[in-house]
């Protein structure tokens, strides 16, 4: 399983950067125009000509597809437009802060998700489990910039507890205190996008696996609810679920994205945002091959994880 | 020779949540359980005989009702709360061999977690490791043999597990639930063996199971017979007498099922036990057998009861 | 079933009651999209403005009904189109069979394995304000899942015996195809099309949002609740509130009906196995 997806792994980054250089070849967008900005309106035939023979954007797109993939590989990433800042330093920048609020998201929405989901499967019926199903469907239905924007009004602006927007007040040092507390709401929100599925889900599996044989005899064995929950009956659930997290991984990229736009969290996804409004060609490819690359990575993790956790798949080999 | 578990008149209903009907899974079932002494529990698949072990300890779904009476010592099992059944009964003084052994064990953890888990929280005080070594030893299993995960044990070796699971909190009563099922001849003997000491130790033991021929090949196996029948015990006895001499049709019928009694089918399927109605239910299978006084009434005769007159003894 | 039922009809009411109010109210207005009246800018809700006004004075009664319109409109087309597209590759990936099959599900897995989003985005910064090219960045990430299930609706069906017999009696594989497979494969494309549409529509509200889908004086889910950003910042919080509840309301509706159709379908499939 984990050799197949790193088999599919380098396919697939080829697919998606020869996807992107094609589609972009196919695009009314002209990368000159892109270079020059401005300039582009003044700069006469003949000198848009010579620029264009310089940088190579006269070529097919395959060439200068082969020479994008020839300076990655030698580590030289080009250099971003939209920050004036070579692709490489805008990723070393912007990436530790996208980890933070991905991780932190990520393991809040776990937590929860077991604690909630444990919670209302074992206490089924109970008014936690009549209330999380439903209250799950609805967040559901919720996009995650919706629910930014609301946390936002009501939050920020209604109540004014929290910062809305960046890493820090505007002029403040950066200090951790002050990144803790512009990461509660990101954060937060992030979590919540994510937790309806990952809740609903531990549930579910945690209802299979109350009902199953191995859990019946812990039961029957006199073992105290606690040890039958957790040490029966989550071990077994718990495997699905790692594999869901895994697979979820896009949908964290597609909330990350959201939520950092609409915070203004100094972030990968924002610049993802960014570099496609400005239609920043280098950094656009770089950042969909690494966030490709970055989702693959994940789901790999999460197959490893299982065959850890799973005696019963380390032994097949 | 002292009773363990007294159960008296227990009845199992579910109620199904369609048409209102009504499994008649046990009816009027008395029983006692002697230490020393293994009491096996004989039927046909279908015939309410694993959920009579699942009732004694409670472990029934929320749609079935339980009556009758199962006292162990002082405390009528079917009318103690919850929280003795979890701290005090389940485990320490009545034990569960469950069917299907592999199936019953946690599969993410090896057979020793989870014998020493149960001896931590059914012995405060015991060395877990020494107890779970000194139970494997007494079930027949190396003490590495535990380090296996479930799916790395053989069917023999997990039933071992099982078995030493339920001693470990060395309880009074053992249910050994279809502890034969699925399993080759030898495993059955030495199964059947391993439960024979059980009950040498002093326990009562229920050996719950389908399998009369085992019985009847390994005659030490059980010192008592019961017959079940659509949720009725038919006949109970000594084993030996019983097997010898059948007072009730069905257990002739079933012996005769056998291939010492000449493979005779028995005819006819078991009934669905949905809607049962009451009176003698295998007479209803072989209205040929001969007259019968509809099944209700308990005719004893010394340590032997049957359910309706024995064929010949006169019409009903 | 009563239950399924239940939200059937639930679903199918509040999306009927959405459709018509981002059919009728628009055409009933009347209002250009760029009319602007700065002298009616942000005001709350009122008697003559019932969701209130946005920062350039248009309605928001109209404007959210408008925005529905559209985002459902989008959503219908790329569903469509993804569930065709789908249906499409599945089907002939069955009947290819081999070395294709194998290649088609490989294909499919690499899909899945990127951000359905960031293609979106990618798209979509390159052709920008294009309605089709915003479509097509929704169908062309969105059909992965139909394929599959045609695919192994196909393929469970070649084993069946009543094809088998078709075939043995000489039908051509157009014959089988039409006759057998089309009807059994129909269904469960439907489904899967509106299990397709609340993704669809947030997808598009997605780009809109982040400022690369429609232009923002077109009206859509997106481009409202984009305004509602900045509007928010001054209190107008009925900017966020009446298009968000348009958006969640039609992915609830939307989601019913898909469900309870799922649910439908699967029934007939559960009673063939049990027998």
């Amino acid at each position: 399983m984990a050799a197949r997806r790193l088999l599919l792994a380098l396919p697939v980054l080829l697919g998606v950067s020869v996807a992107v250089f094609a589609a972009a070849a196919a695009s009314p967008f002209d990368p000159l125009a892109g270079y020059l900005g401005d300039r582009y309106l003044t700069a006469g035939q003949e000198v848009q000509d010579r620029i264009a023979g310089e940088l190579g954007t006269d070529r097919a797109w395959w060439v200068q597809y082969g020479w994008w993939l020839g300076e990655l590989l030698t580590g030289d990433l080009g250099t971003s437009r939209s920050y004036a800042q070579p692709v490489a330093q805008v990723v070393a920048e912007r990436l530790p802060w996208t980890l933070l609020l991905v991780g932190v998201a990520l393991a809040l929405a776990v937590v929860l998700a077991l604690l909630l989901g444990t919670w209302s499967a074992h206490r089924r019926g109970g008014w936690v489990d009549r209330l999380v199903t439903p209250v799950c469907l609805l967040v559901q239905a919720v996009p995650p910039f919706v629910v930014a924007l609301g946390a936002v009004s009501v939050f920020g602006l209604a109540l004014g507890w929290l910062p809305v927007a960046g890493l820090t007040d505007a002029g403040a040092e950066l200090s951790a205190g002050q990144v803790a507390r512009h990461l509660v709401l990101p954060a937060a929100v992030l979590a919540v996008s994510q937790l309806p599925w990952l809740l609903l889900n531990v549930r579910e599996s945690l209802l299979r696996a109350l009902a199953e044989d191995h859990v019946v005899a812990a039961r029957a064995r006199g073992l105290s609810e606690r040890t039958v929950v957790l040490r029966h009956a989550l071990p077994t659930a718990l495997l699905p679920f790692v594999t869901l997290v895994g697979a979820r991984l896009p949908e964290l990229v597609v909330g990350a994205v959201l939520v950092e736009e609409v915070f203004s969290w100094p972030g990968l996804a924002q610049a993802v945002v960014t570099s496609a409004v400005e239609v920043d060609f280098p950094l656009l490819a770089f950042l969909t091959l690494l966030t490709t690359a970055a989702v693959l990575l994940g789901s790999l993790l999460a197959d490893v994880a299982y065959v850890l956790l799973d005696p019963r798949v380390s032994a097949d080999g | 020779m002292s009773t363990a578990l007294a159960v008296s008149g227990l009845t199992v209903r579910f109620e199904l949540p369609r048409r209102g009907s009504r499994v008649h899974a046990a009816t009027d079932v008395s029983f006692d359980l002697r230490r020393g002494r293994v009491l096996a529990l004989v039927g046909e698949s279908g015939c309410g005989k694993s959920v009579l072990a699942s009732a004694l300890l409670r472990l029934l779904p929320g749609n079935a009702t339980v009556t009758g009476r199962a006292l162990l010592g002082e405390l009528d099992l079917l009318a103690a709360p919850g929280r003795v059944l979890r701290g005090e009964v389940r485990g320490r003084r009545v034990a569960l061999v469950p069917q299907s052994a592999a199936t019953a064990l946690t599969p993410v953890r090896t057979a020793r977690a989870q014998l020493e888990e149960t001896v931590r929280e059914l012995v405060p005080g015991a060395d877990p490791r020494g107890r779970a070594d000194e139970l494997a030893h007494r079930v027949g299993l190396q003490p590495g043999d535990l380090d296996r995960y479930p799916h790395q044990l053989s069917g023999g070796m997990a039933q071992r597990v099982v078995v030493a699971l339920a001693l470990a909190g060395d309880p009074e009563v053992v249910l050994a639930d279809e502890p034969t099922a699925g399993l080759d001849r030898p495993l059955v003997d030495r199964t059947l063996g391993l439960l024979r000491e059980v009950a040498d130790g002093g326990r009562a033991v229920l050996l719950i199971t389908h399998d009369l021929g085992a019985l009847l090949r390994t005659p030490a196996a059980a010192d008592d017979l019961a017959v079940m029948y659509a949720g009725r015990l038919l006949e109970t006895g000594p084993a030996r007498e019983v097997l010898a001499a059948p007072a009730h049709d069905y257990t002739r019928d079933l012996l005769g099922a056998l291939p010492s009694g000449g493979l005779v089918p028995v005819p006819g399927a078991p009934p669905s036990l949905t809607d049962l109605p009451d009176g003698c239910a295998y007479h209803r299978r072989r209205p040929d057998a001969g007259p019968c006084d509809g099944g209700d009434v308990v005719h004893r005769s010394g340590d032997r009861a049957t359910r309706c007159r024995p064929a010949g003894a006169g019409p009903c | 079933m009563a239950e399924r039922r239940g939200r059937l009809v639930a679903g199918v009411v509040l999306l009927a009651l959405l459709v018509g109010y981002a059919v009728v109210v628009p055409w009933a207005a009347g209002v250009d999209d760029r009319v602007t009246d700065f002298a009616a800018a942000r005001q709350g809700p009122s008697p003559a403005h019932p969701f209130g006004t946005d920062s350039a004075g248009r309605d928001l009664f109209v404007r959210t009904a408008a925005g529905l319109r559209v985002s459902l409109l989008v959503a219908v087309v790329c569903a469509v189109l993804s569930t065709v597209l789908g249906a499409l590759v599945g089907a002939l990936s069955a009947a290819a069979g081999g070395w294709a099959d194998r290649l088609v599900m490989r294909l499919v897995d690499g899909v899945n394995a990127v951000p359905h989003l960031l293609l979106g985005i990618v798209l979509v910064a390159l052709y920008r304000g294009s309605l089709v090219a915003i479509i097509a960045s929704i169908a062309l990430t969105h059909w992965t899942q139909v394929a599959r299930i045609v695919r192994a609706e196909v393929l469970s069906l070649r084993d069946r015996e009543h094809v088998d017999a078709a075939v043995l009696a000489g039908a051509g594989r157009w014959w089988v195809t039409r006759r057998h497979l089309l009807p059994a494969v129909l269904p469960q494309a439907l489904v899967a099309a509106t299990l397709l549409l609340p993704h669809a529509v947030w997808h598009e509200s997605t780009l809109s949002f982040l400022g690369l889908g429609l232009p923002p004086h077109r009206a859509s889910l997106g481009t409202l609740l984009e305004e509602a950003r900045s509007s928010l910042l001054l209190g107008g919080w009925w900017t966020l509130v009446f298009p968000a509840l348009g958006l969640v309301l039609a992915t609830l509706a939307v989601a019913a009906v898909g469900s309870a159709l799922r649910d439908r379908a699967a029934l007939p499939r559960r009673a063939v196995v049990e027998l």
